[in-house]
């Protein structure tokens, strides 16, 4: 068999590596780090100025004053959670922590999301409910001053 | 569970993916055809420099034999690359977290399964590969690899359309390569890349980040070139994702918005082929056929689907809810594409069987390029049995289909039960699925057959992902899935050399651009599909149904 037969294919495979292997995902990195940093780098999520995770992984917590993640799911690292049951866990919460349920009802609404965008299951991302929970009762809930206490500290 | 707004979201869906898919195919013609384009200025010097890297003879024209000899070679050579980064990772450069070699069968099986466009995946991504395996032994192939189906394809639709606008043969391959490439999936994956960013899914090589979470326990956020892989296994219908758990992860498909862009990655190329092969042989009445036939399968595999009622539950993200959850099931396997959005063990059996449907039949609409070349291997047998019946000449596009085309398109349908049951009874006689910890029940034989359809079928989707690497289900499903990609090329590619060489007759004795033939189309590759695969669907997802109806009593 022609030479020429192999030459070509193993120059266009090393050639072609380079361009779609390291030049595309490179330029890609490039606009994502020069101008999109946030999401580029995994959506964290802050508490009084300290990375806590990310928005887009969901962390399971152990007490019952905070919302709680599924631990069933496909990924296993889900943040977000049915409306259905962050309601049910609000109840809770508000037996603990004596957090008016009205004030539970509104956070749970104004961050409502839908998986058709405009009707479909309503679900809401736990770590954000569990952030402005903190962020606003630090100073009356004895675990949310705990938490805040710790997280600033380190 | 289903309502008619769920039936809107499909059928809008749809239609602006067919909208779309019409309008590209415009762009393609330009890019494969002679038509020149006023894009031409940017791309002629890039695709020409290149040519001089490769060292090509782009005027060269190939005949079918050598045409297939070159995709072949070219694709080993492109996953021996792939298969040293991964098998020498651990020594290699960019590689933060500092991931060891991956054995030699799981090397083996991730390069032959990226090349062959599957994209089955027996090793965890995001836990086991370094960010260069996952850009240069992960991306690199699935760019080369969805390209390679385009040209397979419109290799396939010169030899279809005859001899008029081309000297001879069936164009040249790296040509159709490069071109595939600098034109249309680089562009496109690098423009959906950066929207993918933008809606949340990571781009960084800076390493793995340790957080600290609420609770004080640490927490490894996963970041690396996700963004630009997800763009190009979507629209390369590749599906072989950064993560494991793929597009379940929600570093992979953030919320709803990038659900449905992926969705609509993975269908847009593969919509716009039989537009494309209509432009191509100047006769768009025929491509409206194959994209009415696919479609019409693909709808039957939804209403299937649907018949269950799907609720959330273990194995599904509340972002993305049950209905997504099943729509995007059917699509992935309908486009051979293999994404998935949810574990499948989650799903009734119910959704399975669909999945299975456009696995066993590869063209609902199927995979790029590959989807519609299935689709006329169907039509080749078609025209065949109602010639029979009619007692006519079989004849398509004017051309007589012989005997020997008959058998080539039954080798290529055939080939493919025998590469799928053949192991499957393998892996149960010598004990591998015993060794793997699976029985002899309904649910395993369903995941162990669904294993080897879906790397027959190109597909990539699923149930064992790591549990089946093991020296024996990695090479075994290493041939699979070569053989499912390579063996149909090879007999499509011989039937379009031999029907270009045909003289073309203006006498129609069968009408293949009407409103019948579709139907006629979908009937005989119900029956072809169904007659042969009917009693392993019965004793798998169909006995674990009747068994969770029985359990249920």
């Amino acid at each position: 068999m022609n030479k020429k037969y192999f030459t070509v294919p193993v120059r266009a495979a090393i050639v072609l590596a380079v361009i779609c292997g390291l030049i595309y995902p490179v330029a890609v990195t490039a606009v994502g780090q020069g101008f999109i940093q946030y999401q580029a780098n995994g959506s964290v999520a802050l508490l009084n100025n300290t990375t806590v995770g990310s928005y887009l992984i969901g962390q399971s917590v152990t007490s019952p004053d905070l919302f709680n993640i599924r631990n069933d799911s496909a990924s296993g690292v889900d943040p977000d959670i049915t409306v259905v049951s962050a309601l049910n866990q609000a109840t809770i919460i508000h037996n603990n922590t004596n957090i008016s349920m009205s004030y539970l009802q509104k956070l749970i609404h104004n961050n409502t999301r839908y998986t058709l965008l405009f009707f479909g299951t309503a679900y809401v991302n736990a770590l954000r409910l569990n952030l402005e929970l903190i962020t606003a009762f630090h100073n009356r809930v004895t675990l949310y001053g705990e938490i805040y206490a710790n997280i600033t500290k380190s | 569970m289903i309502g008619i707004r769920h039936i809107l979201v499909i059928v809008g869906l749809w239609a602006t993916i067919v909208f779309f898919a019409w309008i590209l195919s415009k762009y393609l013609e330009t890019v494969y055809g002679d038509k020149e384009s006023k894009l031409d200025r940017i791309f002629i010097p890039v695709e020409n420099f290149i040519y001089g890297l490769i060292g090509l003879d782009k005027n060269k024209t190939m005949k079918w034999k050598e045409y297939f000899l070159n995709v072949l070679i070219f694709s080993a050579f492109s996953a021996v690359v792939s298969f040293l980064i991964l098998y020498y990772q651990g020594y290699l450069p960019i590689n933060p977290m500092h991931f060891p070699d991956l054995s030699w069968s799981l090397a083996l099986n991730t390069a032959m399964s990226i090349s062959s466009n599957t994209n089955l995946q027996h090793y965890g991504g995001g836990s086991s590969l370094s960010y260069l395996s996952q850009m240069v032994g992960i991306q690199f192939l699935q760019f080369t690899s969805a390209a390679t189906g385009l040209a397979v394809a419109v290799a396939i639709f010169r030899g279809f359309a005859g001899k008029k606008n081309q000297t001879e043969g069936l164009g040249n391959f790296y040509v159709d390569l490069v071109r595939s490439l600098t034109r249309v999936l680089i562009p496109l994956s690098f423009i959906f890349a950066i929207i993918f960013i933008i809606i949340g899914i990571p781009q960084s090589l800076s390493g793995y980040t340790l957080v600290r979470t609420l609770s004080g326990s640490e927490q490894i956020l996963k970041i690396g070139p996700v963004a630009s892989l997800v763009s190009i296994m979507q629209l390369g219908t590749n599906g072989g994702g950064y993560f494991g758990a793929n597009s379940a992860f929600p570093f992979q498909n953030p919320n709803p918005i990038s659900n449905y862009i992926q969705m609509a990655l993975m269908m847009i190329i593969p919509t716009s082929m039989p537009f494309l092969f209509g432009r191509m042989i100047n006769r768009m009445g025929e491509g409206r056929t194959i994209l009415i036939a696919s479609y019409g399968l693909y709808a039957i595999d939804l209403i299937i689907a649907f018949i269950p009622v799907t609720v959330l539950g273990a194995g599904m993200e509340a972002g993305i809810g049950p209905f997504s959850s099943v729509f995007w099931t059917v699509t992935t396997t309908a486009f051979t594409t293999g994404s998935v959005n949810a574990s499948l063990a989650a799903f009734n059996p119910i959704v399975i069987i669909p999945a299975f449907m456009g696995m066993l039949i590869q063209a609902t609409p199927g995979g790029i390029g590959v989807g519609t070349m299935y689709m006329l291997m169907y039509i080749v047998i078609t025209v065949f049995i109602v010639g029979l019946m009619a007692g006519r000449t079989p004849e398509y596009l004017g051309a007589k289909i012989t005997a020997g085309d008959v058998k080539l398109a039954v080798i290529g349908f055939l080939s493919h039960p025998i590469i799928i049951l053949i192991p499957t009874v393998i892996a149960y006689a010598a004990g591998y699925v015993h060794a793997i910890g699976y029985g002899t029940g309904p649910t395993s034989f369903t995941q162990i057959f669904y294993e080897f359809t879906s790397a027959a079928a190109n597909n990539g989707s699923d149930f064992l992902g790591t549990t089946g690497n093991t020296v024996f289900f990695n090479v075994s499903t290493a041939i699979v899935m070569w053989a499912g990609r390579f063996i149909p090329i090879f007999v499509m590619l011989a039937i379009a050399g031999r029907i270009q060489e045909r003289r073309r007759s203006s006498e129609i004795s069968l009408r293949t651009d009407d409103i019948i033939f579709p139907i006629v189309l979908i009937v005989s590759i119900l029956i072809l599909v169904i007659l042969t695969f009917f009693p392993f669907l019965a004793i798998g997802p169909i006995l674990m149904h009747l068994e969770g109806i029985k359990n249920a009593l």
